[in-house]
């Protein structure tokens, strides 16, 4: 049967899924309506290869038009701002309707907004997208002294970035670490070390009170009194679910579109992927949304399979990464259910890993090493937690000792 | 086919089965490694970003990258998986007396 399909957010989770139901479905019609007018691309090198300049826009796309052509996918650029889920129908701005048989929801997710009782938004920058990409990257070329407030992995990255470009660094984090909601505190003062030593200046515990402009610079005034000069401001203070649109309506919301384990919503074929879904994880038997790469492309490909009629159900292990100077951190599964903790490794350039356990198997890991130390263990590890074995101990804590004896039985 | 062209890599005992080694020659590095059904050799640095492959993990006949989980397959040079797009260069591998040599172009 021939149906309407419409993906709503042309991201990762977006295009992997227009493709997966291409793969499962040679006649319906897909569509994807997509606020951003470049076909989907790549987020990650925004904050580190793009701002470097050793990615440039064409390295980002995930497909050329030439692939979506093939595949019989079409991309409209248009923002969608009404939904009526009782007659399957999207109204964008300029009065285009969309009729839908299935909708995928892959709308990703939006900064945080820091609010600020003068009125300094437009000198505040952010960055989510390539046209923000592009604008610090043009404006920070003549400015020295950048202020990062907000030391999670964006700003971080950022922030190595600009001390690669020769620039003074502060970082301004609220919390008493780096990183800190989902990074155990002995990795992040391992990265925090590692931006210290390249000369960035990290200060914790503290909120910003007031941000005032003087002569073209601004002076940010900290609770503790103190004051910090600085010619640019990059926010990076975390992010929310991209719902707004759907806030009055039966689609069920709680931190993000409440899906099952095959991406379905509270409402009838009505599917969300990616960022903005919080989903049901069958092996962790609890709801998590994750911001990730791996998990943008995995839902998408689980949901579109589901859309396609290919019942399957989502049971990745997340995993995600982020690259900081020479270093690579890596984190998979969840580390916050635990009953103990183990530690491989002590020396960065060797990689430093802990794992988390609870009745003996691993639920997560979390490492950072220079560039290609912990990405096999952790790769093992994913594969551990996902067959849920009880593990050798000893093995986990000896880095003498190869991780892959542990899945070759 | 020239004799020179093949390089000797070391001895067949110098890789475990299901892992690989890194060998640098002039100012090229390769990967070569030890499956099932013989040995096979490949660029040594991922095509996605500069990242040396010798530290990633061999499963079955796939080499995944240890920085962003990109995925190819060792015999072919396939790109498999996402971040990895472009193909991994593969190179012609023969055993001579227990000896490894791969054929560099
Ligand atoms: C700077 C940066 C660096 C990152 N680095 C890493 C990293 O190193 N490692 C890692 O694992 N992850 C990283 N991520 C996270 C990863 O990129 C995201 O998790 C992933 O992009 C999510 O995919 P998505 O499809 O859910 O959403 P997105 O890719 O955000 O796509 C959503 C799309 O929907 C569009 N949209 C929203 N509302 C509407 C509407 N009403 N009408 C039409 N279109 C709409 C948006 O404009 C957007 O284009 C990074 C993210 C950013 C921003
Ligand atoms: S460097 Fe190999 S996948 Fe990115």
């Amino acid at each position: 049967m021939k149906n309407n399909i419409v993906i709503l957010g042309g991201g990762q989770a977006g295009i992997y899924a227009a493709r997966e139901i291409r793969q499962n479905d040679s006649k319906s019609n897909i569509k994807i309506l997509g606020e951003e007018n470049l076909l989907p691309y790549e987020r990650p090198p925004l904050s580190k290869d793009f701002l470097l300049d050793k990615k440039k826009e064409e390295d980002l796309y995930f497909h050329s038009s030439d692939v979506l052509k093939n595949e019989n996918i079409e991309f409209e650029n248009i923002s969608i701002n009404k939904v009526d889920f009782e007659n399957k129908k999207l109204f964008a701005k300029n009065d285009n309707v969309y009729s839908y048989d299935s909708l995928l929801i892959s709308t990703g997710s939006e900064n945080k907004k820091l609010t600020l009782d003068n009125n300094l938004k437009n000198d505040i920058y952010y960055l989510r997208n390539l046209e923000e990409a592009k604008k610090i990257k043009e404006i920070v070329s003549n400015k020295n002294k950048i202020t990062i407030i907000g030391g999670g992995f964006i700003g971080l990255e950022i922030a190595s970035s600009l001390s690669q470009l020769q620039k003074k660094v502060i970082v301004i984090e609220i919390g008493n670490q780096l990183m800190g909601r989902i990074i155990p505190k002995q990795i992040a003062d391992l990265v925090q070390n590692t931006h210290i030593e390249h000369g960035n200046e990290i200060i914790l515990n503290k909120q910003i009170e007031k941000i005032t402009k003087k002569n073209g610079d601004y002076e940010i005034l900290l609770n503790d009194n103190s004051l910090i000069e600085t010619d640019f401001i990059i926010v990076g203070i975390g992010s929310t679910p991209t719902v707004k649109l759907f806030e009055n309506t039966n689609l069920k919301l709680d931190n993000g579109i409440v899906t099952n384990q095959f991406c379905e919503t509270s409402i009838k074929d009505v599917f969300a992927a990616g960022d903005v879904s919080n989903f049901y994880h069958p092996f962790y038997e609890r709801n998590m949304r994750l911001e990730s790469y791996q998990h943008a492309q995995n839902h998408g490909i689980c949901a579109g399979k589901n859309i396609a009629g290919v019942k399957t159900e989502y049971t990745s292990i997340p995993w995600m990464w982020s690259d900081q100077f020479n270093l690579n951190l890596q984190l998979t599964g969840i580390c916050d259910e635990y009953d103990e903790i183990i530690k491989r490794g002590n020396d960065i350039n060797n990689g430093v890993i802990y794992f988390f356990l609870k009745n003996n198997k691993i639920r997560g890991a979390c490492g950072v090493g220079i560039i290609g130390k912990v990405g096999r263990d952790i790769r093992i590890t994913s594969k551990l937690t996902e067959k849920d074995t009880i593990v050798d101990k000893q093995i986990l804590s000896d880095q003498n000792l190869k991780l892959n004896k542990l899945i070759q039985k | 086919m020239s004799e020179e062209n093949w390089i000797e890599v070391g001895s067949t005992d110098s890789i475990e089965e299901e892992d690989l080694i890194r060998f640098d020659h002039q100012d090229k590095t390769f990967c070569v490694y030890k499956l099932t059904d013989g040995f096979y050799a490949t660029d040594g640095i991922c095509t996605h970003e500069a990242v040396h492959l010798e530290d990633g993990l061999v499963m079955d006949d796939e080499i995944e990258c240890p920085m962003h989980q990109g995925i190819f397959n060792i015999k072919s040079g396939e790109a498999l998986s996402p971040p990895a797009c472009e193909d991994l260069k593969t190179y012609p591998v023969k055993v001579d007396n227990d000896k490894i040599f791969i054929k560099i172009d």
